[in-house]
């Protein structure tokens, strides 16, 4: 019957795409492997504006923010148990070709961890550019959420890479946790600026383990980039 | 004229071609693809990465299957089903004023403003029916008895020298 052959030529046809891709990812290297089963909760929302976040007022213009050094004053003693370092480690030196720009702290606004408070009813808070570099000068851990062959491409000095397009985000979300760092401090959270919604999806997988000061540098990379702030290439630490 | 199968041959082989062509980076790059099903905010979460991984292969048979010849009805449908879905996807978020990248032949993700992306999307959906038509045409051109099927095939070869 010629009803009965279309109907399991094109059985076989989704089988055999099936199979394919099942062999395919299970072969596939960590960065294009993918998890079956997505999780991804916001997957039929469209985004309007800012989703699910606040906006912090922007602290007026003032004095040169204080420079990224240890001893920067109480609340950087409070942040540095909880970040990167800004310098390249060895890896990231070996692979670095880009140096690192001074930050201009001339025109940095002046802040302080007080002003970025931990608002555990919001996955995130959107977060300014001024306020971003301000951050970073207070040694706020800054992680990427882009894809690792475009972070390799460059990414902050010092931000971790948490690619949450890739299989292994969340044993990489969980060993941050594990290693220890505060839920109340500021965390930085950003992607490609613009569209990006990356940044969004990693906040919510922190604020899930209990992180509730993650701050979403909206206008990302591009934006990082433009400020002459400081930058590395290479792999992940 | 229509149901020739020197024309028929002709249609399924581009088909074929544009099927694979546009299979082979969303293959090379599941997560990218990915995140292009996720954008059109009509998949639920946790049918996004399956779809991610199964729909390129499926484009890569169908196409195979179109340009070898092999089970061309069946692959025709199919690609006639993924095009109608493609085309309900744009036109659904058209009309809501949602801007996606369609990610038909390429997953990097380009930077593009919503009035471009916009744009894009009507020509998609042009193009979209096009292919689509192509479809029909297949479909048309290989419905018939099994019989005549046969005698069609069997006579293929014959007509496409002569002309």
């Amino acid at each position: 019957m010629p009803d009965r052959r279309f109907f399991a030529e094109i059985a076989a046809l989704i089988i055999a795409a099936t199979l394919c891709a099942a062999v395919a990812n299970a072969v596939s290297s960590r960065e294009r492997n993918l998890a079956w089963a997505g999780e991804y909760p916001n997957a039929r929302v469209i985004p309007q504006g800012a989703p699910a976040a606040i906006l912090l007022p922007t602290a007026p213009e003032s004095e040169p923010a204080p420079s990224p050094a240890p001893d920067a004053g109480p609340e950087s003693g409070t942040a540095a148990g909880a970040q990167p370092e800004p310098a390249a480690t060895p890896a990231a030196t070996a692979a670095a070709k880009q140096p690192a720009a001074p930050p201009p702290a001339a025109k940095a606004p002046r802040f302080t961890l007080a002003d970025f408070p931990t608002t555990p009813s919001h996955p995130a808070v959107e977060i300014t550019s001024e306020q971003a570099r301000a951050l970073y000068q207070l040694r706020a851990p800054f992680i990427d959420a882009r894809r690792t062959q475009v972070y390799e491409q460059g990414h902050i000095a010092g931000a971790l890479s948490m690619p949450v397009w890739e299989s292994d985000v969340d044993e990489r979300v969980v060993g941050f946790y594990e290693e220890g760092h505060p839920g109340e401090a500021p965390i930085v959270v950003y992607c490609s600026g613009g569209a990006c919604e990356d940044s969004h999806m990693l906040a919510q997988k922190l604020w899930g383990l209990g992180y509730n000061n993650v701050l979403v540098y909206k206008d990302g990379w591009p934006d990082w980039q433009a400020h002459g702030m400081p930058v590395e290439r290479g792999p992940a630490r | 004229m229509l149901r020739s199968p020197w024309l028929t041959v002709r249609v399924q082989i581009a088909l074929g071609v544009i099927f694979v062509a546009a299979a082979l980076p969303k293959i090379v790059d599941p997560p990218a693809f990915a995140q292009m099903i996720y954008n059109y905010r009509l998949v639920p979460g946790f049918a996004v990465n399956a779809l991610a991984l199964v729909l390129p292969w499926l484009e890569l048979l169908a196409g195979l299957a179109l340009i070898l010849g092999i089970w061309r009805r069946s692959a025709a449908a199919l690609v006639g089903a993924m095009l109608v879905a493609f085309i309900v996807a744009i036109g659904i978020n058209l009309a809501r004023g949602h801007a996606v990248d369609c990610g038909c032949f390429a997953v990097d993700a380009v930077a593009k403003t919503p009035a471009q992306l916009f744009d894009e999307m009507r020509w998609v959906v042009i193009r979209d029916i096009g292919m689509l038509l192509m479809v029909a045409q297949i479909v048309w051109a290989t419905r018939q008895p099994r019989a005549e099927t046969e005698a069609a095939e069997a006579l293929e070869p014959a007509q496409a020298h002569r002309t």
